[in-house]
C-alpha cells in the first residue's frame, strides 16, 4: 500500500456532512469513507482517527506539556557573545591575534588570514534569582531569566544561512524536506479548525535567509505547509473576496456551487466531491476568522504597549503579539522570521554596534512581554516559546576586506538559544563553552538533539514521529539515530 | 541455540530499526490480506514486505549497520551462518531456522527486540514459518527481473468491448474478482477527457460537436489523432517533464538569483514532444548530447535537463561543496526519473532495501562528476543562443564587415562604418544557455566516496561504473555521462521501459499501475497488473503492428505518441468513470480500473482550462517565462537579488502555466496551493490535496477574477438574451455538455438575486466586472455584467469543471 498516497487521500477527504447539510449519498458512500480507515498505519503511531479531516487534533503520543510552539527565530544569527555567553576572557584578549590552534584546519566563510579576537564591547550583569548574565543590550530579556533556561551550547554542522536554516527547520540543510511546523501539525493537527495550524509570520523586511522552504511541507501533504499570515494586503494570499463583491453575494454564490457540486457527487459518487463542498465552507469561515485574530487593534493599549506592538506594522513586536493571540486561538505552531541578525561587521548596516542595539530594540521588549503575557494568562505551561538563530558567530573579529567596523564570522561549532515555557524548566543555564567561545565543553546540544526536545516537549516521540515516503520512514531528525532528548531540560 | 546479542545491539537496533521502514503488507483490493491459508507463499509479495518493516535494518544489505553479522534479505547470506555460528534460514525446517526460534522466542532473545517499538503480529509469525517450511524461495524482486513480453489473456465471450490488448489484461483481473467493468463514456465526457489528457486544453464547442457528430466509425481515432498532432501536445507534456527536471526560472538556495537563460531548454522539451523522437534518443540526448559524435546545437541545448540543478551564490559558500551537490543530485535524480531508483540512500550508507551499495552510488556519481560547471553566479560553461532574427541579422552584418574588409585601400569612411558594424555586431546579445561540457582530460577529477556524503569527508577512490545488480554497461559503452545514458536505453535495462510506459500511465490515469513511480524498489508498491505492465514494456521498445496501422511500414520502437494512442484508444482508457455500487464496493479506489479514475486538474490545468473558458488564453508556444499577476510584494521579501515581480503586460498575462516564471524559494503561490512542488528537486509525483486555500485562489485570486469577468463578458455576448440561455451557455462551455435542467436552475436564482443587489450598487458592479480587466465594452450594463461575473466565478469553480472525469 502506498502510504503517502492513502494518507493524504484520507486526510484531505474532509467529511463536514453535518455542516453542509448534505445528508445525500452519505450512505451510499460509507462503503467509500470507511475504506479510508485503511490508511491508518498501525505501525506509524500517528492517530489517523476517523474523521478525516487533516488538521483535526489528534492525541499525542507521550503526555507532553506542550500543545502549541512559538518558535522566535532571528534570521542571519545573532552573535550571543554578545547577548548571553558572557567572556571575560575573551575581552582580555581584545584585538590580540587569534591562535593557531583556533583556526588551523578552520573553514570559515569570510575571515582569511589570521583574524584577532574580538571581546564584546557591551556589560554583561547577573540576573534574577537565576543569576543569569546577560548583556546590557536585552535588558527586557534581563528582566524573564528566571522563566527561560538559556542553552549556552547549541552546535549545528551548517555555517551557511540557507542551509542552516534548512538544517534546523527540515532536519536536511538541502531543500525538500518536511519543516517542523509541518511535521509537529501532521502529527497533532490543530485545535481551531477556522485557522490554519501552522501559521508563519515575518519581520526585519525580508524572508529567512533559507527562504520559503523553511516552512514548506516537503513530502508532507501540502496541507502541512506553513501559511504566511501578512499585515499588509490580506492576511492570508486570496483571503478577501474580490473587490465590488460583499459577503452575502459570496454566501448566495456559494449556495449555488454547493447545489451544484451536490448534483455531481450525485452522480459520480465520488467523495472527492464532497470534500471539496466541505472545504469550500471552510475557506468561507477562514476568511471571517483569520482577520478577526490578525486585527491586534482588538488588544487593549496597556497589552500593545507592553510588546511595543503597533497596528499595521509588519514589526517583530506585533507579530509576537500575533503569536499569542494564534495560539490561544488553538494554533498548533507559530513561527516567526525576524531577518537582520547577519552581524558581519562589513558596514552599519551589520556592525555589533549600530545594527546590533538596533536589532535588539527592535525584538527584546516584544519577547519579554510575550513570555510574561502567557504566563499571565496561564498558557506559558502549555506553550513552547524558543528564542535564536541558525549558527553563532566568532569570538574573532571579521575584519572583511580590512573592514573598520566590528562584526564576527559565522561559527557552527557553538551558540546560545533560549527556551521557556510548555515544560521546559524556569531559570535554568545549561551548557558551556570555552573560555573564549570557541567550543563547547560542557553539555553540548546539536540541532538534531534540539528537534528532538522541541518534539517530545509536544509529546512526539521523535523516532516514532514518521511518514512513508521513497520508500523510508522519514523522520525530522534523519535516518540516523544521534538526536537525543535533552531531558535534563524539563521540569 | 541462542543469537550473540548485546547491549549495544540492541540500542543500535532500536534506532536503525526505527528509522527505516514499516510497511504492511501490500494487498490488492479484492485479495484478503490474510491471503489464502495454504497457498504458495512468495517472498516478494508475502515475506519482504515483513521482514523489510521488521528485520532489514538491522539484518540487511547495509554492512555498517548489521548486527551478529546476519544477513536475511539475500538467499546465500541467510542459508549462511553468522558469526555466532547459527544459521538464520534452514530451508523447509522452521525449528531449525536461527529466524523462526527467535521471531517466536519470548522475553530478552525475542526479535525483533522489544524497545524497537516493532511487533510481529502472530499472522506475520505464522508466515515467515509457512514460508520457511515451503522452502524459503528468495524469488528476486519483481522490478529487477528482465522485461519478458507476457502473452496476451484470452477472453471468452466477452461482455464488454475490447479494443486492444490493454484491455484483455484489465478484464482479466476484473473477472478475477467478479467485477464488471464501467460502459463506455458518452461522447461530451470522451472528447473533453482526452483533450485535456493530451493537450492539457479543453474541447471548444465546436470541436466538442464535430466529435458527438461523428459517426463514422474511425471517430475516436480520428479524435486522438489530431489532438497528437496538436503543437499544444508537447506544452501538456512539457509540463510533467518540469516536475522530474525541476526545471526553475531561478538558481535556488537562499538568495535565489534570477535564472532568466534555462527557457530555451524548455522549448526543447515542447518541440521534442512535439516532433516525437524515440524515447531513448530523447534520454540520451538530455544526459549526454554533448558527448554524441558531432553533437548538433539542439543535443546540446537538450543536455540544460542536468543544469537545472541548484546553484548556491550567498556569500561565504564553498564552491566545492554546492558543485558537488549538484553532481550528486543529477546522479540521484537521473536514477529516480529514468529507473525508479531511490539511489540517494545509499550516499551515506548501502541502500537498506534496494541492490545498491554505498561505493556503487559514488561510482554512478563518478560519471556526472567531470563537468566543467562548479556552482558559478554566471552558471558557465554556457552556450549562446541567437533567435532567428538575431541570426539573420548577424548574417547581414557579417556580410557587410567583409565588403568593407575587402575594400582596398580602406577609407577613413569605410574603417569608421566598419567599426560601426563591429559595434552592433557585439550589441546582439543571446541567451546564454547553461549546458554541460566535459572538463579538459588533464583537469578530470578524482572520484571518491564521501563518508556520509560530506564534500570534506573523502573516502576511498572510485572508478564510474553501474550498480552490480543490473544490467552491465553495453559492450563499447564509454565510462562518461554517454554510457550511462546506453545503460538506460539498453533492452536489458530491467526498469527503463516500465517506469516509463507506468508515467505515461499515471498521467492518464492519475495513479501508475505501480503506484510509487518514484519508487520501483524493494519498499515501492507493487503492480496493480504487473503483466499489463511488462506487455506495455515490451510493446514500447518492441511494437508489434497493430490492426488499426498501415502494413507499408514497421511501427518505430520508443514511440510515445504510439504508447500514448494506445492508452487512450482502449476500452479501459474509454470507460465512465460513474462508478457502480458493486464496483466501488469491490474496488474502492479503482485500482482494478473498473471505472475512469475522476480526478482533479493539475495547478496548470486548472489555470489553463479557466483561461481557456475565459476565452484570454494566449495560445503562443515557448519563449522565455512570463509574469502574470501575483499579490503584490512577494518578492520583495527575497533575502536579496530580484525584490520587483515585473508583471507582464498584454499576452503574456494569459499564457499557460507552463510559462509561468518559476522563482524556486516564491513559487507561483497560486499553483503551489494546487500542489505544484517549488522544483528545488525533482518530484516525479505530486500527490493531490483538497484544501480551503485552494477555495480561496479559484474565487478570489484577482488573475480567476479576471477570467470571471471575461468568462462573463462571453457569456453576455455569445449565450443569448435570456438568463436562461445564457446560465445554459455557460455551463455547456464549463461542462463541455449540454446542462441538465436542475443546473441552470440555481445559476439563474443566483444570477436574478445578484442583478437586484448591484442594481442598487453600480460602483461595487462597475468594480466588480472591470477591476482587473478593463472597461466594459459599450452596451454591457454594469449590473447586469457584475451579475455574471459572480455566476461565471461559480462556474469556474465547479467540482466537475475542476475535475477531469
Amino acid at each position: 500500500m502506498d502510504y503517502r498516497l492513502e494518507n493524504t487521500r484520507a486526510i484531505t477527504r474532509r467529511t463536514f456532512f453535518g455542516q453542509t447539510g448534505l445528508g445525500l449519498g452519505a450512505l451510499a458512500l460509507g462503503g467509500l469513507l470507511g475504506d479510508v480507515a485503511l490508511a491508518d498505519n498501525p505501525k506509524s503511531k500517528i492517530q489517523n482517527p476517523k474523521s478525516p479531516n487533516p488538521l483535526a487534533p489528534r492525541k499525542p503520543m507521550l503526555p507532553g506539556k506542550a500543545k502549541s510552539v512559538i518558535y522566535l527565530h532571528m534570521s542571519g544569527a545573532p552573535p550571543t557573545l554578545d547577548l548571553f555567553d558572557y567572556k571575560p576572557e575573551l575581552v582580555k584578549l581584545n584585538m590580540q591575534p587569534c591562535p593557531d590552534s583556533l583556526i588551523k584546519g578552520e573553514r570559515f566563510a569570510f575571515i582569511k588570514g589570521v583574524p584577532k579576537m574580538l571581546g564584546t564591547p557591551y556589560k554583561f550583569a547577573q540576573h534574577g534569582h537565576s543569576g543569569t548574565w546577560v548583556s546590557e543590550v536585552l535588558p527586557h530579556t534581563a528582566g524573564i531569566v528566571d522563566d527561560i533556561t538559556l542553552i549556552r551550547s547549541l552546535n549545528t554542522d551548517q555555517f551557511n544561512h540557507a542551509p542552516a536554516e534548512l538544517f534546523l527547520y527540515t532536519g536536511n540543510a538541502i531543500a525538500g524536506n518536511a519543516s517542523m511546523g509541518s511535521w509537529l501539525t501532521y502529527g497533532l493537527g490543530s485545535e481551531n479548525q477556522n485557522l490554519p495550524g501552522f501559521v508563519v509570520l515575518i519581520s526585519g523586511g525580508t524572508d529567512p535567509t533559507g527562504g520559503k522552504s523553511v516552512w514548506s511541507s516537503g513530502f508532507l501533504p501540502s496541507v502541512y505547509q506553513g501559511v504566511q499570515c501578512r499585515s499588509v494586503g490580506d492576511p492570508i494570499l486570496y483571503l478577501n473576496d474580490p473587490a465590488g463583491m460583499n459577503r452575502d453575494s459570496r454566501r448566495r454564490s456559494l449556495d449555488a456551487l454547493d447545489r451544484l457540486n451536490e448534483i455531481e457527487a450525485k452522480e459520480y459518487g465520488d467523495p472527492e466531491t464532497l470534500t471539496r463542498i466541505a472545504q469550500y465552507e471552510l475557506a468561507y469561515r477562514m476568511q471571517i476568522a483569520v482577520p478577526e485574530v490578525m486585527d491586534i487593534s482588538r488588544e487593549p493599549q496597556h497589552i500593545l504597549d507592553m510588546y511595543g506592538a503597533k497596528p499595521g506594522q509588519g514589526s517583530f513586536a506585533n507579530n509576537a503579539l500575533l503569536a499569542r493571540r494564534l495560539v490561544e486561538q488553538g494554533v498548533r505552531y507559530v513561527q516567526l522570521y525576524d531577518w537582520g541578525w547577519d552581524i558581519h561587521g562589513t558596514g552599519t548596516g551589520d556592525d555589533l554596534m549600530t545594527a546590533l542595539p538596533k536589532k535588539c530594540k527592535e525584538t527584546d521588549q516584544a519577547a519579554a512581554a510575550l513570555i510574561r503575557d502567557l504566563k499571565q494568562r496561564g498558557l506559558l505551561d502549555e506553550t513552547l516559546v524558543v528564542w535564536g538563530g541558525e549558527f553563532g558567530r566568532t569570538p574573532m573579529n571579521e575584519a572583511r576586506g580590512g573592514s573598520k567596523y566590528l562584526g564576527r564570522d559565522h561559527h557552527p561549532h557553538c551558540f546560545c538559544l533560549w527556551m521557556a515555557g510548555g515544560g521546559i524548566k524556569p531559570g535554568m543555564v545549561y551548557g558551556e563553552t570555552d573560555e573564549l567561545g570557541y567550543r563547547i565543553v560542557r553539555d553540548k546540544v546539536t540541532i538534531r538533539d534540539l528537534q528532538a526536545t522541541i518534539l517530545h516537549a509536544m509529546g512526539m516521540d521523535p523516532y516514532r514521529l514518521t511518514y512513508k515516503y521513497q520508500g523510508l520512514d522519514n523522520r525530522l531528525i534523519g535516518p540516523s539515530a544521534e538526536a537525543v532528548v535533552q531531558k535534563a531540560l524539563f521540569v | 541455540m541462542r543469537l550473540k546479542m548485546n547491549p549495544v545491539h540492541i540500542i543500535t537496533g532500536i534506532l536503525a530499526a526505527t528509522a527505516c521502514g514499516s510497511l504492511a503488507i501490500a494487498a490488492l483490493p479484492g485479495t484478503k490480506t490474510g491471503f489464502a491459508a495454504q497457498s504458495k507463499l512468495d517472498y516478494q509479495r508475502d515475506v519482504r514486505p515483513i521482514m523489510a518493516a521488521n528485520c532489514f535494518a538491522c539484518h540487511g544489505q547495509d554492512e555498517k549497520k548489521r548486527q551478529a553479522g546476519l544477513r536475511i534479505d539475500a538467499r546465500d547470506a541467510a542459508y549462511g551462518k553468522s558469526d555466532g555460528g547459527h544459521v538464520a534460514i534452514v530451508a523447509g525446517k522452521p525449528m531449525a531456522s536461527a529466524v523462526y526460534q527467535r521471531i517466536s522466542a519470548a522475553g530478552p532473545l525475542k526479535m525483533p527486540p522489544e524497545k524497537s517499538g516493532k511487533r510481529l503480529t502472530a499472522g506475520e509469525i505464522d508466515v515467515l514459518k509457512r514460508w520457511i517450511a515451503q522452502g524459503a524461495d528468495y524469488t528476486p524482486h519483481w522490478a529487477f527481473r528482465p522485461i519478458r513480453r507476457p502473452s496476451v489473456p484470452a477472453i471468452q465471450n466477452p461482455k464488454s468491448k475490447i479494443q486492444n490488448p490493454i484491455d484483455n489484461f484489465v478484464l482479466a483481473r476484473l473477472l478475477k474478482d467478479g467485477i464488471a467493468p464501467s460502459p463506455e463514456a458518452d461522447r461530451y465526457t470522451l472528447v473533453r477527457r482526452v483533450s485535456l489528457d493530451l493537450v492539457g486544453l479543453p474541447p471548444t464547442p465546436q470541436e466538442a460537436d464535430a466529435f458527438v457528430n461523428d459517426h463514422s466509425p474511425d471517430a475516436y481515432e480520428k479524435l486522438v489523432d489530431r489532438l497528437l498532432a496538436s503543437p499544444h501536445f508537447g506544452e501538456k507534456w512539457a509540463r510533467m517533464w518540469m516536475d522530474l527536471s525541476r526545471y526553475a526560472d531561478s538558481a535556488g538556495y537562499g538568495s535565489d538569483p534570477l535564472r532568466p537563460n534555462l527557457w530555451p531548454w524548455r522549448n526543447w522539451v515542447i518541440n521534442a514532444f512535439n516532433r516525437n523522437p524515440p524515447y531513448d534518443r530523447f534520454v540520451t540526448e538530455q544526459l549526454a548530447g554533448d558527448l554524441l559524435p558531432n553533437p548538433t546545437q539542439d543535443q546540446i541545448i537538450a543536455t540544460a535537463f542536468h543544469r537545472n540543478t541548484m546553484t548556491n551564490t550567498e556569500g561565504g559558500t564553498d564552491r566545492e561543496e554546492f558543485r558537488t551537490a549538484a553532481v550528486k543530485d543529477r546522479a540521484i535524480t537521473t536514477a529516480q526519473v529514468f529507473m525508479g531508483l531511490t539511489m540517494g540512500c545509499a550516499q551515506c550508507h548501502s541502500h537498506k532495501f534496494d541492490p545498491i551499495t554505498q561505493k556503487e552510488f559514488y561510482r554512478f556519481m563518478a560519471f556526472f562528476n567531470q563537468t566543467e560547471d562548479n556552482d558559478q553566479p554566471d552558471e558557465r560553461p554556457t552556450m549562446p543562443l541567437y533567435s532567428d532574427a538575431q541570426q539573420r541579422q548577424i548574417a547581414a552584418l557579417k556580410t557587410e564587415m567583409a565588403t568593407l574588409e575587402s575594400s582596398v585601400p580602406s577609407s577613413p569612411e569605410a574603417k569608421a562604418a566598419l567599426e560601426k558594424k563591429k559595434k552592433e555586431l557585439a550589441a546582439i546579445a543571446p541567451v546564454n544557455l547553461p549546458v554541460m561540457k566535459e572538463v579538459a582530460v588533464e583537469k578530470r577529477r578524482q572520484c571518491t566516496t564521501l563518508t556520509l556524503g560530506n564534500f570534506l569527508l573523502k573516502g576511498e577512490p572510485v572508478l564510474p561504473g553501474v550498480p552490480a545488480a543490473f544490467n552491465s554497461l553495453p559492450p563499447g559503452a564509454p565510462a562518461s555521462r554517454l554510457g550511462v545514458a546506453e545503460w538506460i536505453v539498453s533492452r536489458d535495462n530491467p526498469l527503463t521501459a516500465r517506469v516509463a510506459v507506468n508515467r505515461f500511465w499515471a498521467q492518464l490515469f492519475g495513479n501508475g499501475l505501480v503506484v510509487t513511480e518514484e519508487d520501483f524498489g524493494q519498499q515501492g508498491t507493487l503492480p496493480t497488473h504487473p503483466e499489463l505492465l511488462d506487455w506495455l514494456a515490451a510493446e514500447f521498445m518492441t511494437p508489434t503492428q497493430r490492426p488499426n496501422e498501415p502494413t507499408t511500414q514497421r511501427p518505430a520502437p520508443w514511440d510515445i505518441k504510439r504508447l500514448l494512442k494506445l492508452i487512450v484508444t482502449s476500452a479501459t482508457y474509454r470507460q465512465s468513470s460513474k462508478a457502480a455500487a458493486s464496483a466501488i464496493e469491490k474496488d474502492p479506489r479503482d485500482r482494478l480500473l473498473s471505472r475512469y479514475p475522476r480526478r482533479r486538474l493539475t495547478a496548470e490545468g486548472v489555470r489553463d482550462q479557466a483561461l481557456a473558458l475565459s476565452g484570454l488564453l494566449s495560445e503562443k508556444i515557448g519563449g522565455p517565462s512570463v509574469f502574470p499577476p501575483q499579490p503584490a510584494g512577494l518578492w520583495q521579501a527575497a533575502f536579496n537579488g530580484d525584490r520587483t515581480y515585473p508583471t507582464s503586460t498584454g499576452e503574456d498575462r494569459y499564457r499557460r502555466g507552463l510559462y509561468t516564471f518559476w522563482r524556486r524559494t516564491v513559487p507561483p503561490p497560486n499553483m503551489a496551493t494546487f500542489d505544484a512542488p517549488s522544483r528545488e528537486i525533482c518530484t516525479i509525483r505530486r500527490i493531490p490535496t483538497n484544501t480551503p486555500l485552494q477555495a480561496l485562489v479559484t474565487l478570489n485570486d484577482p488573475v480567476y477574477l479576471e477570467m470571471a469577468q471575461a468568462l462573463a463578458r462571453r457569456i453576455a455576448r455569445e449565450g443569448g438574451a435570456t438568463p436562461e440561455l445564457r446560465s445554459a451557455f455557460g455551463l455547456r462551455l464549463a461542462l463541455g455538455r449540454p446542462p441538465k435542467p436542475e443546473q441552470i436552475q440555481p445559476l439563474v436564482a443566483l444570477y436574478e438575486k445578484e442583478l437586484a443587489q448591484y442594481k442598487t450598487g453600480i460602483d461595487l458592479a462597475k468594480k466588480l466586472t472591470t477591476d482587473p480587466l478593463g472597461p466594459l465594452p459599450a452596451g454591457m450594463d454594469p449590473a447586469e455584467m457584475a451579475a455574471w461575473t459572480v455566476v461565471s466565478n461559480v462556474l469556474l469553480n465547479m467540482d466537475s469543471v475542476l475535475t477531469n472525469h
